[in-house]
């Protein structure tokens, strides 16, 4: 059946049809860390006496962020800090959160917890009880940056890491193409580049890790990590395209780095062609940085009757 | 032959006979391998291992749409 390709070792954890590797646990954690510190390096993520924000769920994709983060922090490099949002869904993101909270106590990274609840007055659970919502992840997507932005810069964080990884970036590309949504497609990329001073720049520090490995990562390092199924959670056209990309990747087993390589080369292109550099004001309402009157978020309050 | 299967809370006591692969298993639940981790007795395990007479299997979702 196979051992190790770097060390011999005859419990091989996993076979990378991609590469031809076959990886033992500790060359398979090893080799995630060097892959992933790589991409800081290539992206220029950070530098020496950034603070980073980790936007912690308590998911395998931010609890990995997090662990490989702390390296830097043991050499001194960054600080660390991490928040945590509560949703407010009843049975689902309580363990998240305690799974965010033990995380961060065990590294002795500063932490918060900060609900929909207390920043919107209404939480996931109420805002899905109205008639005509917009869809939830709609309202956690627009809600989360809120919290994200304004902890960032409570912190005094200098970059923001979210636990983005190769599915995510690959299902966005394609969907966005797919849809010939030029606008978000442009706005793809490793690092959110925005010309205002009022956004923390965010990092995706997994963006070259398939999901399963770092769900894989996670396990072989014996980290805790929350795992369950938003109960929200619905048929959307990110899961068609995302089945569609692990169907392929069964017989194209590289289909997904090549979808991020070839859209990296283009993103300069599209971004000189199709990127708008929107005047920022403050939202009237929350002084949010927002090129409305009003955020999205305040927006959607709006709607609410919040 | 027999082994156990643990998925989530749910143990199960499963018969075989003759070879069984992860690969097969995960195919015959219709699981995707794509969203699961394999263990074999505790340990993380590559989808052509075979299981034995004995063996604890579990799987491991990892991967959660939404
Ligand atoms: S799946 Fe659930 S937690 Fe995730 S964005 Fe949608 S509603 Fe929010
Ligand atoms: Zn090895
Ligand atoms: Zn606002």
């Amino acid at each position: 059946m196979g051992s190790c390709t770097k060390c011999g070792n005859p419990n091989v954890i996993i076979k990378r049809k991609a590469s031809g590797q076959a990886l033992c646990k500790d060359c398979f954690i090893e080799s995630i860390e060097k892959k992933v510190k790589q991409t800081i390096k290539k992206e220029n993520f950070i530098e020496k006496g950034d603070k980073v924000l980790v936007a912690l769920s308590g998911g395998k994709d931010s609890v990995v962020t997090l662990e490989i983060l702390n390296s830097y922090v043991k050499r001194h490099i960054i600080e660390l800090c991490a928040v945590t949002i509560d949703e407010g869904i009843a049975g689902y993101r309580e363990e998240g959160v305690e799974i965010a909270k033990a995380h961060a106590d065990r590294l002795g990274i500063p932490h918060k917890v900060v609900s929909f609840k207390e920043s919107f007055g209404i939480d996931l659970d109420e805002i899905m009880k109205n008639e005509n919502h917009r869809g939830s992840c709609t309202y956690c997507g627009v809600f989360r940056r809120w919290i994200i932005n304004r902890a960032a810069r409570e912190f005094g964080a200098t970059k923001i890491a979210t636990g983005h990884n190769l599915d995510d970036e690959t299902q966005a590309i394609l969907m966005n193409y797919l849809e010939g949504n030029t606008e978000n497609l442009a706005k793809i990329g490793p690092k959110t580049e925005s010309n205002s001073e009022l956004f923390t720049v965010k990092i995706k520090p997994l963006r070259e890790i398939p999901e399963k490995e770092i769900g894989l990562y996670a396990l072989a390092k014996g980290l805790d990590i929350h795992l369950a199924g938003c109960p929200y959670a619905q048929e959307s056209f990110r899961m068609e395209i995302s089945n569609i990309l692990n169907e392929l990747v069964k017989e194209h087993p590289t289909i997904k780095y090549s979808t991020l390589r070839g859209f990296d080369k283009i993103r300069p292109a599209i971004r000189s062609e199709m990127a708008h550099d929107y005047e920022f004001d403050r939202c009237e309402r929350c002084g949010e940085p927002s090129s409305n009157r009003l955020c999205r978020a305040c927006t959607f309050l709006e709607e609410l009757g919040k | 032959m027999s082994f156990t299967l643990k998925i989530k809370d749910k143990v199960e006591k499963r018969e075989i006979d003759g070879d069984l692969t992860i690969k097969d298993l995960l195919d015959d639940l219709d699981l995707s391998s794509e969203t699961m981790v394999s263990k074999k007795n505790g340990e993380i395990v590559i989808e052509e291992e075979t299981i034995e007479d004995g063996d604890e299997i579990e799987f491991i979702q990892i991967i959660y749409g939404g």
